[in-house]
């Protein structure tokens, strides 16, 4: 889905927009020179490995050798992302020739990691003192609990059981883009908002860290150390215990507001608290990559424009009940139909045919998912056809012209108009003429010009 | 709508893909012969091999490696990133828990295999056991596939330095056209003194890479320039091509390297010299009639 | 749902060895005018419920179709390597093939979607590919039959793209179907292929009857004379001629039901047949080994009579550069292949026993340290609660393997991992040799 993109992206642009001292002090930490390496596109990957032993620049051409001529375009594309990122230093010489050399930071760093591994800073606490751990499923199903319940939040349905920590100044920046609030009127979704429904878990994820991280300078946080501390938390193990004692003070703060996401568990020992991070976390630095995630599918479609969707939670009946009509609910299954009814009021409320569609492919049950195509082609046409419907009309606003005193001066108007590419219809009996409203200024000098 | 978690070994854990995921197989020469008369010692060769594994890791948090030895008398895994560590506490795939596990396992092969050597025999000496590993990873690389639509691409890097052994030329060629077939790439980086016909056919029949470095001082600059490339971007990039290929077969009688010989029409054997009858098929030439 | 149109297309595979059934399926449904749609039908004539399974506490259970799956390809493999060990190594291995291509106003019948002649050209081009690929000597030659005339649409010739282009282009229809100018006209030019070649014709028949000018049963005669093994596949119906004329030549001849089954029988000639003593003179055929020139080399090729830079190869002869392999060297006559195209073909040389299956009682046989993961692929043989799964083991090397294994070795790979892979187990086998 092309919001994915969008959003990744930002991120990155996020990390390259630091300034250059910034950037600088955020490649001493060897974690985060990692994630910036595995978000690079694969050429850029590949040119980095190449310059990690040497020492002196190589010139532009020599680097440009390697490319064939169709690979041209994305040499270029990996070159500016690796000097956006400041991981290419750029010089030229007295010939006007350019040359690369790799950020020395980031080359010792990455050297002393290929040879020696990354060490975190911080071990996981021995099994003696940490008790009743979850298990990983029972971790996941937490995680999963605790991020369905952020958005119920921020949408403010009324099905939510237990409110998040979060101030309700700072909900308001998630919700910034998401809902409208007219004056004595609840709050509704606005057309990002359900597009952002529909954007599976890491884009929303990305989403709501962005506003997370924008956010933190009026906080007093400072956003390098933020996304330093991010970045970090996504090496960590899924499942195991770190100490809370081991975080610096802002850590310790945003270790919370985490917790709320579900991004971590925290729980309390006799002596000791500590914290355990989820896959929602772990997967962070995966999700800076343009890879989308996959995980296990829920939904049916049928080719009788039936539904049905494996999964108990609030969220999802919520998203379905958006663009079809739910006809039971039950413990773990919801049945539904795709009508037209439904998919107008989706329409109307700025969703797309195509965010549907990528919505129930990217969301097909593993039984389905290997099906090609894994919604029905019928299904997907119909859609695309309702909003065509909607479509049929097309307005543009133009003028009319009438009452030409003679044909001669008519045809000279009508070859006028259509020279411009403006001319949208002509009557020649009756001897009248539309034409596009950008040109009828011109139209009107034309004319009252004497001939 | 819990994501339910076998109890058996997961072959990858997830199923992501994007274009660059990689799945590594390498296959290691271990022959003691040729290492004792390498222009570097194992040692060192092992160190530029287990930066390069590292490298290939850190690159993509999918990409896999599988390491075989490929050793005198036998072959067998030596590592595999994806599977469940020992130790829970250390990171799988990664330094150090990279280096010691690999480096274990390794040495117990080297030693089995040595216990394995039998009287010095004339046929096969001094060549490694390369049919048998192409055969284990291509069997490994057919169980991703299984695991459904979205997995790494596959590929194999051979790093050999003991000569061919033409006694292993059918199963080589059987290995190859299975690779090819399945479309499987087959790196070669030759680390001995003379060129391989066996692994300049694998990479020209499959696509993939031939090289022979001139300086093994420096095989990891080699490794990462040319073969860290993941095969999405191979399309984009100039690889080193071979200087020709040698497509000469071996003789069934003595296993000689030939360019000239007599097929036999029902069977296809080669033979380098004229027989009145074919040992493969046991037929006698009924006529002196020369193709 | 997903599961009902796979069990399905199961259902009809299984159904086919039997063929009245399939019929009687058919009948049904035309004749079924309440016009149910697809799955309404999977409700009402399949009863897919019926096929699931309960396991011991009660719950469904997925249908394991891996081990019915294993079990017939066991059986396959079974009967080709017992009826293959004696005559095994006697199999022709260089064919010169006719195929013969009915055209006459039968192939325009719409039994077959969306005609006759529009599936047999498609499945004829899958065929010429897997043909060259497990047969990279031999040689196809198109011959049409149309208005009661054969013509022969190419010449023998090893380049798969020519015959392709060939047919495509030439996919007309009319008039009558002769079967003996057809086999007069391949007589003649089977008769001028070397002696070492092997013979052969496929004729694929549409229509009912044949128009011939003269005596057919002469020509059949001839055709046996001469060693011309012709097979036939029929797509209408049986035809006497048809079964006579396989019968006498030592062929094979079969109908095909439907699409799916015709390309069944299409492909099983793409193997060699095992070559009969008396058809095949052995010879000695001397060929060379080209080397492939490196990029970057000029050099003048000796088909093309000019200047070419890069990939070409040399005959290791007379050092001339030809361009493409398999090939004649115009300047000195030596045939010229390229060892992977002989390579090819071993594996029909020496092919792998198929691997016995381990007893359960076996694997259960706490004594016994039975292997916890496949040799090949490592993947564990154990299913959960640590209790062995079926697996099968080789004759030779006595290593495990799991049934996907299997299956990949002996159908693609054709090396026993386990063999290759000890040197000592080797060293018996090439003293067998």
């Amino acid at each position: 889905m092309p919001q994915v993109k969008i959003i990744a992206k930002n991120f990155m642009d996020m990390v390259a927009s630091l300034p250059a001292m910034k950037l600088d002090a955020l490649y001493h930490n060897t974690f985060i020179c990692e994630a910036i390496l595995r978000s690079l596109p694969p050429l850029a990957k590949k040119y980095v490995l190449q310059m990690l032993y040497i020492d002196v620049p190589v010139t532009a051409k020599a680097m440009e050798e390697w490319v064939l001529a169709d690979g041209f375009s994305k040499h270029r594309v990996a070159i500016d992302r690796l000097i956006q990122l400041r991981v290419f230093t750029e010089t030229s010489d007295r010939k006007k020739e350019t040359s690369y050399r790799l950020n020395p930071t980031f080359q010792t760093n990455l050297q002393k990691h290929l040879i020696y591994g990354g060490v975190l800073p911080r071990e996981p606490m021995p099994s003696n003192i940490t008790v009743r751990l979850p298990s990983l499923d029972d971790l996941e199903a937490y995680a999963l609990v605790q991020w369905e319940c952020f958005l119920l939040q921020l949408i403010n349905s009324t099905q939510t059981e237990k409110l998040t920590n979060f101030s309700s100044s700072l909900m308001k920046v998630f919700q910034r883009g998401l809902l409208t609030q007219r004056e004595k009127e609840a709050p509704r979704l606005t057309e990002s908002g359900f597009q952002f429904l529909l954007m599976d878990t890491n884009a929303q994820l990305w989403y709501i860290m962005r506003e997370y991280i924008s956010n933190s300078e009026e906080r007093g946080v400072d956003p390098a150390d933020l996304i330093s501390f991010l970045l970090e938390l996504s090496f960590h193990v899924t499942g195991e215990a770190y100490n809370i004692n081991t975080l610096t003070e802002f850590q310790r703060n945003t270790i919370k507001d985490l917790a709320d996401l579900g991004l971590v568990k925290l729980q309390q020992g006799r002596k000791e608290s500590w914290f355990i991070p989820t896959k929602l976390a772990t997967n962070l630095s995966m999700s800076l990559s343009d890879t989308s995630s996959r995980k296990q599918g829920f939904v049916v479609v049928e080719t009788n424009f039936r539904l049905y969707a494996y999964s108990s939670s609030k969220l999802h009946c919520e998203i379905l009940r958006l663009f079809s009509r739910v006809e039971y609910q039950l413990p773990n299954l919801i049945v539904g139909a795709i009508t037209k009814e439904s998919l107008y009021n989706a329409f109307e409320n700025g969703i797309t045919a195509e965010q549907i569609i990528s919505f129930l492919q990217q969301n097909a049950h593993p039984r389905v998912a290997e099906r090609t195509p894994s919604v029905p082609e019928n299904v997907t046409d119909q859609i695309r056809l309702w909003e065509t419907d909607l479509n049929r009309v097309e307005m543009m606003p133009s003028h009319l012209y009438d009452e030409f005193p003679s044909r001669d001066v008519f045809d000279a108007a009508c070859d006028y108009a259509r020279e411009y590419g403006g001319l949208l219809w002509e009557d020649s009996k009756k001897m009248r003429l539309v034409v596009k409203a950008e040109i009828h200024l011109h139209m009107r000098e034309y004319l009252r010009r004497p001939k | 709508m819990a994501i339910g978690r076998s109890a058996v070994m997961a072959p990858v854990p997830s199923k992501l893909y994007s274009d660059d995921v990689s799945l590594l197989m390498v296959l290691l020469d271990t022959n003691p012969f040729f290492w004792s008369t390498a222009s570097i010692p194992f040692s060192k060769f092992l160190s530029h091999v287990l930066a390069f594994l590292n490298s290939i890791l850190l690159i993509n948090q999918f990409n896999q490696v599988v390491v075989i030895a490929t050793g005198c008398n036998s072959c067998n895994f030596i590592f595999d990133s994806s599977s469940v560590p020992a130790n829970p506490n250390l990171e799988n795939g990664r330094m150090p828990a990279l280096c010691s596990n690999l480096l274990q396992k390794l040495e117990e092969f080297v030693t089995g295999d040595e216990k394995l050597s039998k009287e010095v025999l004339a046929a096969g000496i001094g060549s490694s056991l390369l049919s048998g590993s192409l055969s284990m990873a291509l069997c490994y690389i057919q169980r991703v596939f299984r695991t459904g639509p979205l997995h790494p691409q596959p590929r194999i890097l051979c790093l050999q330095g003991s000569p061919d052994g033409p006694e292993q030329y059918v199963a080589v060629m059987n290995a190859i056209f299975s690779a090819q077939r399945s479309m499987v790439p087959i790196d070669s980086c030759v680390l001995g003194a003379q060129h391989s016909a066996f692994l300049q056919q694998a990479s020209y029949i499959t696509g993939g890479v031939y090289l022979k470095p001139q300086q093994l001082d420096g095989l990891f600059q080699y490794l990462s320039t040319v073969f860290a490339t993941d095969l999405h971007s191979r399309r984009f990039l100039q690889l080193p091509k071979p200087a020709g290929v040698d497509f000469r077969a071996s003789c069934f009688c003595h296993k000689n390297t030939i360019d000239m010989g007599y097929i036999c029409s029902v069977c296809l054997s080669i033979f380098c010299k004229h027989h009145k009858k074919c040992s493969t098929c046991g037929r006698k030439r009924q006529s002196s009639l020369e193709g | 749902m997903n599961d009902m149109e796979h069990r399905k297309t199961n259902n009809g595979e299984g159904r086919r060895l039997d063929g009245e059934e399939e019929e009687e399926e058919e009948d049904e449904d035309e004749g079924n005018g309440r016009g149910l749609d697809a799955w309404e039908r999977a409700y009402a004539d399949e009863r897919s419920w019926e096929s699931l399974q309960e396991d011991e506490s009660g719950l469904l259970r997925p249908i394991d179709n891996k081990t019915i799956y294993h079990a017939q390809y066991r059986r396959r493999i079974r009967s080709l390597y017992s009826t293959t060990t004696t005559a095994r190594i006697q199999k022709g291995l260089i064919r010169y093939l006719y195929i013969v291509v009915d055209l006459s106003r039968a192939a325009a019948e719409m039994d077959f979607k969306p005609s006759r002649m529009a599936v047999v050209a498609k499945h004829i081009e899958a065929f010429i590919r897997e043909f060259f690929d497990q047969n990279p000597l031999s040689q196809i030659g198109l011959v049409t039959i149309k208005d009661g005339l054969a013509q022969c649409l190419t010449d023998l010739g090893g380049s798969p793209d020519s015959h392709v282009k060939a047919l495509m282009g030439k996919l007309e229809c009319s008039g009558d179907s002769s079967l003996q100018n057809a086999l007069d006209l391949v007589h003649g030019y089977l008769n001028q292929i070397p002696s070492y070649g092997h013979r052969e014709v496929l004729i694929l028949y549409s229509a009912l009857s044949t128009c011939d000018p003269g005596d057919i049963m002469e020509t059949i005669q001839e055709c046996k004379k001469s060693k011309i093994r012709c097979s036939v596949i029929g797509l209408s119906a049986e035809i006497f001629i048809c079964r006579h004329l396989c019968q006498e030549t030592g062929g094979s001849y079969s109908v095909a039901l439907d699409e799916s089954h015709f390309k069944e029988l299409l492909l099983e000639h793409a193997p060699p047949p095992p070559a009969i003593a008396e058809f095949a003179i052995a010879n000695l055929i001397k060929m060379g080994f080209p080397q492939r020139a490196a990029e970057g080399v000029i050099s003048i090729c000796s088909c093309h009579k000019e200047a070419k830079v890069g990939g070409g190869y040399t005959c290791p002869r007379c050092k001339a550069r030809v361009c493409e392999l398999p090939t004649e060297c115009r300047i000195c006559g030596l045939t010229l292949v390229s060892s992977p195209h002989l390579a090819r073909s071993y594996h029909h040389l020496f092919p792998i026993p198929p691997f016995d299956e381990v007893s359960l009682s076996l694997l259960n046989n706490p004594h016994q340290r039975s292997s916890r993961a496949c040799f090949g692929c490592q993947e564990s043989l154990l299913i959960p609660g640590n209790k062995p799964n079926l697996c099968v083991a080789c004759p030779k090397c006595k290593q495990h393997f799991c049934l996907d294994c299997d299956i990949y070795i002996h159908e693609s790979l054709h090396n026993c991992p386990g063999c290759e892979s000890f040197r000592h187990s080797k060293i018996v086998s090439v003293t067998e040799e």
